[in-house]
């Protein structure tokens, strides 16, 4: 080992040097979150503690709230939705399907979030597919109101994550050891048993890191809450862009990001407690 | 003893009856027409090299893999298209396939819990496998915190708990060390001799068969090659490929038959052999037959052999075993020869590379007519 090691130092430069200009920056919005703001300017003034005071407000208490439970719906129905295709990926028996399901599956990943997000509100807008759709069908009379709305977000959002949540769950799924399930059967369970009493559990590992990735990720969303919220729907990104490109307050904007930065932490460090546990369960055989 | 038992039962009695079935994978005949009838409380093996259909067969047993032809009874109910779970079969796997997320008293009691036991009933009957397997005080432990012959423990206790009309075991004891698998066997044996479930063994070591086993299957290329009981399988192999896969054995060249009334000569270019004639033999002069000998049928020879089955051949190496030492020799007209000499007799050695006279005893030797393989 301590022979090997001045072989691989110089291919880690370009990391160091990556992570110590991220740092940088880092501190950057850390230190300008203790600046005074100059109405009426981009420059700061000196040391204070008020952008601090000034979190202490119910807007901006509701906005986190909004942010983490619209990121826990994001990662709770992408799971959901994932799961079955991640297993039709991994156990299909057809190596053409399985093909088909990954090329669907993954593809969403190489368009833009923006391409992504304008295809959506042309979905679910007033006159979207869904709406025009449904009157055609005669099942509503006027639009039902999708666009502008939190279930409107949350469904951009969800196709979102599903790729990458779609690759981490067939990683879990994969591992699984079929003789488990072929035991259960064998011992009498039927499939759906085998599937809520061994392959959930199995994977159980899996559907709690890929929902933390998702949750975490989600946090940080901001063209998708953006375009399809409108204004309306405000995740924590939309009002530090507010705050820092609308009104200026940068010094604020700093504090508000590193709130969620803080939010974003604090919820993956609980979830990952939850993880360790089920992976101290599951140790291996 | 197995006679009696034999004699014991009734022709209806099978708790496994196999059916003409065979099973294709793309081109691959893994299992080519195999019928077997497996008596009740019978420990039946299924022995041969990897590839020869054993594990097909012995998942299509279970329910696993589907027959392309064929039926198969278990209990004298036809369940060819019956799913696993409703098959009453216990399975014990090769990599045992415990749970890892239960401790070892919900392993066990699963089987129970999907046969909508009571809380009582099953708590009772989990212990009575925990202790029968010698594991109590262990029923809380986690599977990972187990060795691997405690492993091996639960998954037969999760297998035979739900008392199965069959319990199937695919190679058990192969990933245990050598001293453990001996242990085991002798448990195995007990086991079965307490509960009396009917049990299908699937194996490639022809000792475990023979120590475990009231009849072996061996089966090559899809296809049963004999079913015979240990002592008859390894003095009658039906075959060529039995003879040489139970046990070591010399496979002669062809030889030319001689037949008189009490023996049959073997000529074998120069080389001439007598062996006591069997009744079953149907040999005629004249025909080519093949002889198989066993090393331990071999010995050094001495005057009082008269020179009777008596060949020389050149010491190639000695391996030094401990309760015995194979001798390897090449003989002029036979070919390499293996014998087995009891002891580590190390002083009566011929020393490598000198001429040694060896006696030949044909009164078990395996022949066979040339034609049949």
């Amino acid at each position: 080992m301590t022979q090997q090691r001045p072989f691989f130092i110089p291919f880690l430069v370009p990391a160091v040097l990556v992570a110590v200009i991220f740092a940088a920056a880092m501190f950057n919005v850390f230190q300008y979150s203790f600046l005074e703001f100059v109405p009426g300017s981009v420059e700061v003034g000196g040391f204070t503690l008020d952008n601090f005071a000034r979190i202490n407000r119910p807007i901006y208490y509701w906005v986190l709230l909004d942010t983490f439970l619209l990121s826990f719906a994001t990662a709770f129905f992408a799971l959901v939705l994932s799961y079955p295709i991640a297993f039709a990926v991994v156990r299909a028996e057809r190596n053409w399907v399985r093909s088909v399901l990954v090329v669907l599956a993954i593809t969403p990943l190489f368009t833009g979030e923006i391409v992504r997000t304008y295809s959506w509100m042309l979905v679910l807008g007033t006159d979207g597919v869904i709406n025009t759709t449904l009157k055609a069908l005669g099942l509503i009379e006027g639009s039902i109101p999708i666009m502008y709305t939190r279930p409107g977000v949350v469904i951009a959002l969800v196709q979102f994550a599903m790729p990458v949540m779609i690759i981490l769950l067939a990683t879990a799924i994969s591992q699984v050891k079929r003789d488990c399930e072929k035991a259960a059967a064998n011992l009498g369970a039927t499939p759906n048993t085998v599937f809520w009493r061994v392959t959930i559990p199995l994977t159980m590992p899996g559907i709690l890191s890929s929902f933390v990735v998702v949750f975490a990720w989600t946090m940080s969303a901001f063209s998708t809450p953006q375009l399809i919220g409108g204004g309306k729907v405000l995740m924590i990104s939309n009002v530090v862009y507010l705050q820092g490109f609308s009104s200026f307050n940068l010094p604020f904007a700093a504090v508000l990001s590193l709130i969620a930065l803080g939010a974003a932490l604090g919820s993956l460090g609980l979830m990952k407690l939850a993880t360790a546990r089920f992976e101290r369960k599951l140790a291996t055989v | 003893m197995i006679h009696q038992k034999m004699t014991a039962l009734q022709p209806d009695d099978c708790a496994v009856e196999i059916n003409h079935v065979s099973r294709v994978f793309g081109s691959v005949q893994a299992v080519n027409d195999v019928s077997l009838s497996i008596r009740t409380g019978e420990f039946i093996t299924l022995l041969g090299p990897s590839g020869c259909g054993k594990t097909t067969l012995l998942n299509m047993v279970a329910g696993f893999i589907n027959p392309s032809s064929g039926a198969i009874r278990i209990g004298g109910k036809d369940v060819t298209n019956v799913p696993v779970h409703l098959r009453d079969t216990g399975m014990v796997f090769q990599s045992y396939a415990l749970f890892p997320h239960m401790n070892v008293f919900d392993n066990v009691a699963f089987g129970l819990r999907q046969r909508k036991f009571t809380k009582a009933d099953i708590s009772s009957k989990v212990m009575q496998a925990i202790e029968m397997m010698s594991l109590s005080g262990m029923e809380h432990r986690r599977i990972s915190q187990l060795s691997g012959g405690q492993q091996q423990r639960v998954a037969l206790a999760r297998a035979i708990v739900i008392k199965p009309k069959v319990l199937l075991l695919d190679e058990p004891l192969s990933a245990l060390d050598k001293s453990l698998r001996a242990q085991m066997q002798v448990e195995l044996i007990e086991l079965h001799r307490n509960t009396g479930l009917t049990t299908i063994f699937v194996t490639h070591d022809q000792g475990e068969a023979l120590s475990l086993s009231d009849r072996i299957v061996v089966m090559n290329r899809g296809q049963i090659q004999q079913v015979a009981e240990p002592i008859d399988l390894y003095r009658n192999p039906a075959n060529g490929f039995v003879a040489s896969f139970i046990g070591e054995i010399n496979a002669l060249p062809p030889a030319t038959c001689t037949v008189a009334s009490d023996e049959i000569s073997l000529d074998i270019g120069n080389i001439r052999l007598i062996a006591p004639r069997r009744p079953e033999w149907q040999f005629a002069s004249g025909q080519s037959a093949k002889a198989f000998v066993r090393p331990e049928h071999i010995r050094i020879a001495t005057p009082a052999d008269g020179g009777r089955n008596v060949v020389t051949g050149e010491v190639l190496t000695h391996i030094y075993q401990g309760s015995h030492t194979i001798t390897r020799l090449n003989v002029d007209g036979l070919g390499p020869i293996e014998m087995r000499l009891p002891g580590g007799d190390v002083v009566g050695r011929v020393p490598v590379g000198l001429k040694a006279d060896i006696a030949i005893n044909l009164a078990e030797v395996v022949l066979l007519s040339n034609t049949a393989n």
